[in-house]
């Protein structure tokens, strides 16, 4: 670019460039107004990912019902972004301190220690939530899933709440006389007599990576406890310590277990093989739910079962994508929207989107498909959770484990070079 | 540098009958070979389209589960409803025709002024001025997209389709002006000196002799960069803080969810409305400006 | 005359506001761009001054390195497929359909109107192994090859970027070239065949040269625009499997928006204009180089 400049024809021209570049440069650099409206929001604005159709199909159901005092007070708007770019659009929003009421962060950034948590940007949800003396509606799980995630905080409101475990055909499994495994070597052997049997025992993704990453999390904890990943976080073990690089390894030889041509199937083929009845196991969170319920996708019927990774004491949870509340925005209105989002969320969702949240159901939901009630039965009987293998890893860490997970399976990565990449992405973070 | 004034400018054509040549192509190939040539290339085009359409009738299992070439159990029509209320394409299709058409017509009429400021007009440093806007080919659209929408934000423009159309416009001129400066290279300069002769002015050579001169190269650049604006995704996400400025290449992003999932019949009937619907439009343009690119012809 | 053709006021006119929305778009953002390149941070934070450590990076950083052994295979072989198939269509329109052509060219166009999520759901199910063989595999099997996966193996998952890329771009190169060929007057050729030239002849000596402008210029276009290549490869396969076909634009993709470090991400940005810068100079050297040969 310098060699341009110098080429420009009139030498006048290039103080003036550099004169608007260097202002400009100031301006961008001084991070912008910071004029957070006094009062705070003036609207209950919120940002989600264009994926996710839920939370706005959500708003508009609670603003026209339950939360129609809070709508009255603080009137709500959407936007999306896709979750590619989310990361970069809150970036870009929180520098120039023009964040909406309720966004979708990045781990990351709203984390203690996190930029946005540091600048001010993050609501103590915690103390807010008891503020407003709702803080019992927040399910025991979900809390506890929060605060491993977050090192003890409270960033985020939980819209919703997943746990993960291996879905299954039951008619497969009753034709080939397989028992549910409480063991991965019982796992491993129901895997090997279907395969001699012709069937297709586990269904995965390699374009959607985690969807074969997230095995090597339930290896991991299955194995080495349910500390595994968190003593990664806290630096008293390296993925690439024998036993961890033994766990990937292990996954690797299960590789032969999964479909053929796994690169790059996409996330839809994958379930609906495992919907049509080809395969016999997948291993996938309870958002799956929908799908399971839904006639013209589901060509099994009640044929789909659900149980947890063998070995684990309770399941791996998450709370769906982060939706953190700005500090510099709150007032009365957003206190309402809150309230009665905390009352009313958990019940509304299970019952219009048959989907799990964070927050207690207070109006019980009759006429529950049965898969749905047994895994909600599950959720409300569980032991402590544990998250999900990229639970706590930074974004590139998480990229690299979903981008190689396929060579990982087929054997074109080895297990070590796996687990040095992932290990030195973690590295170069800190 | 030197090489863009390469002097290489054929002379204009003329009136005169383009003589067949189906000879001509008999003796080169054989013309089977070139039957079965086309055909070949038509397939290779048409199948697609076909497969497109189809689609677009199918349930999400016969996509996904059945192969390529299998055809519609039935005929899903309710994907077109979803498309149209899902992907909010009405709505979209306005929003990117408001900053299509503002855009294209700036980036024609400006590239093809700086254009021809750069190649007909005499000046001294010309060619370092085109070599900087060629430059603008060489950098990475998305690394200016972090500045942009800092100065665009501190502008407090962010809420309109103005940063879109800037974005558009900028990112559009070094290819314009490069080949609109080409294409004027090929205009006969004597025709540019007959002008002035007669007492007209620049502007007089601009509108009255070069702009119908590239009218070929207009209507090219035209295509391009109104494929290239309507088809851009990155731009259009980076700088649309509202839903209600999105596009419709944004709008093809609401058949997506947050697990990966896609709502292929739905999108693929958007898809189908969208590409059909240009296409349409295409096809009507193209016969009208052939029609004045022929008539035209004569003049030269 | 020279007055005319040197009017100071006709000149700014016709240039200024061209000028001045490119620079502020363009070369204001990018000078931008490459102070971040030697900076760290993120917009939320604020940026600070680390000197040379994203370059240091950049050169052990094997990632980066074989994006950018990627970028240059790519974009080589992209562009001259480009410029052969485009110019051979331009060619096949101009001679052999003539009239006839608008249809055909219609068709070969048709391509770049479709969204990139279509083509490359198209070409993934074309390619496909499992669960469904694709018809590229059918075929293999039938003449006795066997089928493979295409997408497992970063070298076959290139010939899928390379045919998918071609078949979508062509028949814009085609039209690209197509403007520079139909502006040849037709006494030129009608004196050429009248000599007596050959087919070939008359292309390589009369219609090669006369199109060399424009030739010239789609060539360049076509490399700044290989080099830079995105979202194809994003869309059928995201760079997989691991990075092995992540292009340099992809990669500083990711590293800026996704992993949200912009900084090294400007350092890659700033690969990918020099890289671009030199294969231009070079193109317009050699290019000079041979027309005075002419």
């Amino acid at each position: 670019m310098n060699l341009m400049m110098r080429t420009m024809p009139r030498r006048a021209s290039v103080p003036i460039a550099f004169a608007a570049v260097t202002s400009l440069l100031l301006a961008g650099c001084s991070g912008g107004k910071d004029d957070a409206p006094a009062g705070g929001a003036k609207e209950f604005s919120v940002l989600v990912t264009t994926e996710n159709t839920q939370t706005g199909k959500m708003f508009d159901d609670l603003k026209a019902n339950q939360c129609s005092d809070a709508q009255k007070q603080l009137p709500y708007t959407l936007s999306q972004t896709p979750s590619s770019e989310m990361q970069s659009k809150v970036q870009l929003l929180g520098g120039q301190n023009a964040l909406p009421v309720m966004y979708a962060g990045t781990q990351s950034l709203i984390a203690p220690k996190g930029d946005l948590q540091v600048s001010g940007q993050v609501l103590d949800l915690k103390e807010t939530f008891q503020k407003l003396g709702v803080l019992d509606q927040v399910t025991p799980a979900a809390q506890s899933v929060i605060e491993q995630l977050y090192a003890g905080s409270f960033p985020t409101v939980p819209l919703q709440f997943n746990i993960e475990g291996i879905f299954y055909n039951k008619k497969i499994f009753a034709d080939h006389n397989i028992a549910i495994p409480t063991t991965l070597g019982e796992l491993t052997a129901a895997a090997a007599k279907l395969k001699a049997e012709g069937v297709t025992p586990f269904v995965a993704s390699g374009k959607t990576g985690w969807t074969i990453s997230r095995w090597l999390g339930a290896i991991l904890y299955s194995e080495l406890g349910p500390d595994a990943l968190q003593k990664i976080k806290d630096k008293k073990a390296k993925l690439t310590d024998p036993q961890y690089v033994a766990a990937a390894q292990k996954l690797q030889e299960l590789g032969k277990y999964f479909i053929d041509g796994i690169t790059n199937l996409d996330y839809d083929t994958m379930n609906a093989q495992m919907l049509n009845g080809n395969a016999a196991m997948m291993y996938m969170g309870t958002w799956f739910l929908a799908a399971v319920n839904d006639p013209k996708q589901n060509k099994v019927g009640d044929n789909i079962g659900f149980f947890g990774v063998p070995g684990i004491k309770g399941y791996p949870a998450n709370v769906g994508s982060p939706n953190a509340v700005n500090a510099k925005l709150y007032n009365d209105g957003v206190g309402s929207w809150l309230t009665c989002i905390a009352k009313n969320w958990g019940s509304e969702s299970l019952k219009k989107q048959g989907t799990f949240s964070g927050f207690k159901v207070n109006t019980p939901v009759d006429s529950l498909p049965a898969l749905t009630a047994d895994i909600q039965k599950k959720i409300d009987n569980a032991p402590a959770s544990v998250l999900w293998f990229e639970g706590l890893f930074t974004p590139k860490a998480n990229n690299d484990s979903s981008a190689n997970a396929a060579p990982l399976l087929t054997g074109a990565m080895s297990a070590k070079d796996f687990m040095t990449l992932i290990q030195s992405d973690l590295d170069a973070e800190a | 540098m030197t090489a863009i004034n390469v002097e290489t400018a054929p002379r204009p054509r003329t009136g005169a009958p383009r003589r067949e040549s189906g000879t001509l192509a008999g003796r080169l190939t054989g013309g089977l070979l070139v039957k079965l040539l086309i055909a070949v290339i038509v397939i290779a085009e048409i199948y697609p389209m076909f497969w497109i359409l189809t689609n677009s009738f199918k349930t999400k299992s016969e996509i996904v589960d059945e192969p390529l070439w299998s055809l519609p159990g039935g005929l899903q029509w309710h994907n077109y409803v979803d498309a149209w209320t899902t992907g909010s394409l009405g709505h979209y299709a306005l929003n990117s025709l408001i900053v299509t058409v503002p855009s294209l017509i700036l980036i024609l009429l400006l590239g093809a002024a700086a254009g021809f400021a750069l190649e007909v007009m005499v000046w001294k440093g010309r060619n370092a001025v085109l070599f900087l806007i060629v430059g603008g080919m060489m950098v990475p659209l998305q690394m200016v997209l972090l500045p942009l929408f800092t100065i665009y934000f501190n502008l407090n423009i962010s809420d309109s389709y103005l940063p879109l159309i800037i974005t558009y416009v900028g990112h559009g001129l070094p290819l314009t002006v490069f080949m609109m400066a080409t294409y004027f290279r090929a205009v006969p300069r004597e025709l540019f000196e007959a002008l002035a002769i007669e007492g007209g002015g620049p502007f007089r050579a601009f509108f009255s002799i070069g702009l119908p001169l590239i009218r070929n190269g207009l209507f090219t650049i035209g295509l391009l960069q109104f494929f290239s604006v309507w088809n851009d995704l990155l731009i259009a996400l980076t700088f649309n803080v509202d839903s209600k400025l999105s596009t419709v290449q944004v709008g093809l992003l609401h058949f997506s969810d947050e697990y990966g999932s896609v709502d292929y019949g739905p999108l693929f009937a958007a898809i189908s409305i969208t590409v059909f619907g240009t296409l349409a439009v295409y096809l009507i343009l193209n016969q009208q400006v052939m029609r004045g690119l022929t008539a035209g012809s004569v003049k030269g | 005359m020279k007055h005319v053709f040197g009017n100071k006021k006709a000149i700014v006119t016709f240039l200024l506001p061209a000028l001045l929305i490119y620079l502020g778009v363009m070369v204001v953002p990018a000078v931008w761009s490459l102070f971040l390149a030697f900076m760290h941070g993120n917009p939320v934070r604020g940026f600070e001054f680390t000197g040379m450590k994203n370059v240091d990076r950049l050169f052990s950083d094997p990632q980066a390195g074989h994006a950018l052994w990627f970028t240059l295979k790519y974009a080589i072989v992209i562009s001259v497929g480009q410029i052969v198939l485009g110019y051979a269509l331009a060619l096949l329109y101009v001679f052999v359909l003539r009239k006839a052509s608008t249809f055909v060219r219609t068709l070969v166009f048709f391509p770049v109107v479709v969204p990139t999520v279509a083509v490359a759901l198209l070409f993934n199910r074309m390619f496909a192994s499992s669960p469904q063989e694709g018809p590229v595999n059918a075929l293999l099997g039938l003449v006795g090859l066997g089928g493979t996966d295409w997408f497992a193996d970063g070298n076959k998952a290139f010939i899928v970027i390379v045919i998918m890329d071609l078949w979508r771009t062509m028949g814009f190169f085609a039209v690209l070239l197509y403007a520079g060929l139909i502006e040849i007057p037709e006494e030129i050729m009608e004196s050429a065949r009248l000599d007596g030239a050959g087919t070939w002849r008359l292309v390589r000596h009369i219609v090669l040269p006369l199109s060399m402008p424009v030739l010239l210029a789609t060539v360049i276009f076509s490399l700044n625009a290989s080099l830079k290549v995105f979202d194809s490869i994003v869309a059928l396969n995201n760079g997989g499997p691991g990075y092995q076909t992540t292009p340099l634009n992809l990669l500083m993709f990711k590293t800026a928006f996704s992993f949200g470090d912009f900084g090294y991400g400007s350092t890659l940005a700033l690969v990918i204009t020099l890289v671009c810068l030199t294969v231009t100079l070079f193109v317009f050297r050699s290019s000079r180089r041979d027309l005075t040969k002419d």
